[in-house]
């Protein structure tokens, strides 16, 4: 198996981690990097748990190997907060209730911090597709919809 | 996952030397990765060493000259073909269809390319590239080929790429004036993420009968078909809701649909019959209600 040296940004920190060719994005950032916000679900891309933003986009981190974002930007649910204070998204699953056990909630964040990026106004509609890729499986979705448009509203007041 | 050496080559050619040099060990090119890191991890393949596309430049953009159509890189992912104004400008089906492709994370990271390369027949890209006459461009060592694109995909799972041989391009002609088209599909569930039917229809409106009819099916069956007879059928007519009904007829009694776990074989005829019908009749602006077999 070859080794690889990975430089990348991690939530604004610079990183330099010498991996395995077959080390997942997910277990880089959990066992390597000590990160355990991202969940590991389902392991075969279907649960969306282990969403994290890489260059902002979001991907799921157990269907990409460390090697490839080798140069890149990864933010993962530790790099929201700003100190003490709360992205409006994790504020807002608190508030609207959109969790329950959590173990979805931080691909839920993720996902949408994407999402509203890209589409700050978004409908219900385009909040269910936006989320097409996670799964939650104690709350269903009615309060996780609920609690991004809320987030939506609280970012556009804000600027 | 068991362990592998992973390869980064920066052009086509050191890509297809790799390719060449490695033919007797068990190699797989990657692109996204979204495919292959899924029967990775199932173990599905275990290869020992994974050419990655990533750092090779031709591989990339999306380009459009009225002359020549559109060249897409064959790493341009889902999410770039969706975004592009120039795909949704000239070949807004391509772009509807690329939206709709699994789910935002895997439009963020699976490429067209990889799609194609793949060969999986339950996906959005093929059957929408085959109405759009599309075409790749195949590169090695040994210089670029282009082929159409029904060409390419042999069988299930199965394309024409030699050992050496890497997808670089995908070309599309321009679409001829008052040419239009529509990308449909047909999910089991809301929430299921694979097409069990997908129906691509391209054709001329303007004047009084129909012209440069394509209609492409996929999904249902183990490689995307063009389908001429019913394509003949609708050539030259104005078509109305009853010939939209005859011609859907055509098209799921010409199909040989694939029957498995996801759809037996008469429910995929049927599901066909269906799609291919509101398809036309979506595209000829005429309602679906109308022509309903009773």
């Amino acid at each position: 198996m070859s080794t690889h040296r990975i430089e990348c940004t991690v939530n604004g920190e610079a990183r330099s981690v010498e991996v395995p060719a077959g080390r997942l994005l997910s277990d880089f950032l959990r066992d390597d990097l000590h990160l355990t916000g991202t969940k590991r679900g389902c392991e075969t891309a279907t649960c969306g748990a282990c969403t994290v933003l890489l260059d902002g986009e979001a991907v799921k981190s157990c269907l990409l190997l460390a090697v490839q974002v080798n140069g890149r930007a990864i933010t993962t649910i530790e790099g929201l907060a700003k100190g003490e204070q709360l992205h409006p998204l994790q504020q807002s699953f608190m508030d609207c209730g959109g969790l329950q056990c959590g173990y979805c909630t931080p691909g839920m964040i993720m996902a949408s911090c994407d999402l509203l990026a890209n589409n700050p106004r978004p409908t219900v509609e385009e909040v269910r597709r936006g989320l097409s890729g996670n799964l939650c499986r104690c709350t269903g979705y009615t309060q996780i919809v609920e609690s991004i448009l809320h987030a939506a509203d609280a970012m556009n007041h804000g600027n | 996952m068991r362990d592998f050496e992973y390869l980064e080559p920066t052009s086509v050619a050191e890509a297809s030397r790799l390719l060449a040099a490695l033919e007797d060990d068990e190699v797989r090119v990657m692109a996204g990765g979204t495919a292959l890191m899924l029967t990775m991890r199932q173990r599905m393949v275990q290869p020992s060493h994974v050419i990655s596309m990533a750092r090779i430049d031709r591989l990339q953009g999306i380009e459009f000259d009225p002359q020549q159509g559109l060249r897409i890189g064959a790493l341009t992912r889902h999410a770039d073909l969706a975004a592009s104004p120039v795909v949704q400008r000239h070949y807004p089906m391509l772009a509807s269809m690329a939206e709709r492709v699994a789910n935002p994370q895997v439009r963020n990271q699976g490429t067209l390319g990889g799609n194609l390369c793949y060969g999986d027949p339950s996906t959005d890209p093929p059957s929408c590239l085959l109405a759009l006459d599309a075409a790749v461009v195949l590169g090695s060592t040994r210089g670029e080929r282009c082929m159409p694109l029904d060409e390419f995909i042999v069988d299930y799972f199965e394309t024409a790429l030699e050992p050496d041989e890497i997808l670089v391009e995908v070309r599309i002609p321009p679409l001829p004036p008052g040419v239009k088209g529509i990308y449909s599909r047909f999910l089991r569930t809301a929430a299921e993420h694979r097409p069990l039917v997908s129906v691509a229809l391209v054709a001329g409106l303007d004047g009084g009968g129909c012209h440069d009819v394509r209609i492409a099916v996929g999904a249902s069956t183990p490689i995307p078909c063009r389908m001429k007879n019913a394509e003949a059928m609708l050539q030259g007519r104005r078509v109305d809701a009853a010939l939209a009904a005859q011609a859907a007829d055509l098209v799921a009694q010409d199909i040989e649909p694939l029957s498995d776990s996801r759809g037996s074989a008469e429910f995929r005829r049927d599901m066909v019959r269906v799609v291919v019908r509101r398809t036309i009749c979506e595209l000829f602006e005429l309602s679906i209600d109308e022509g309903r077999a009773p």
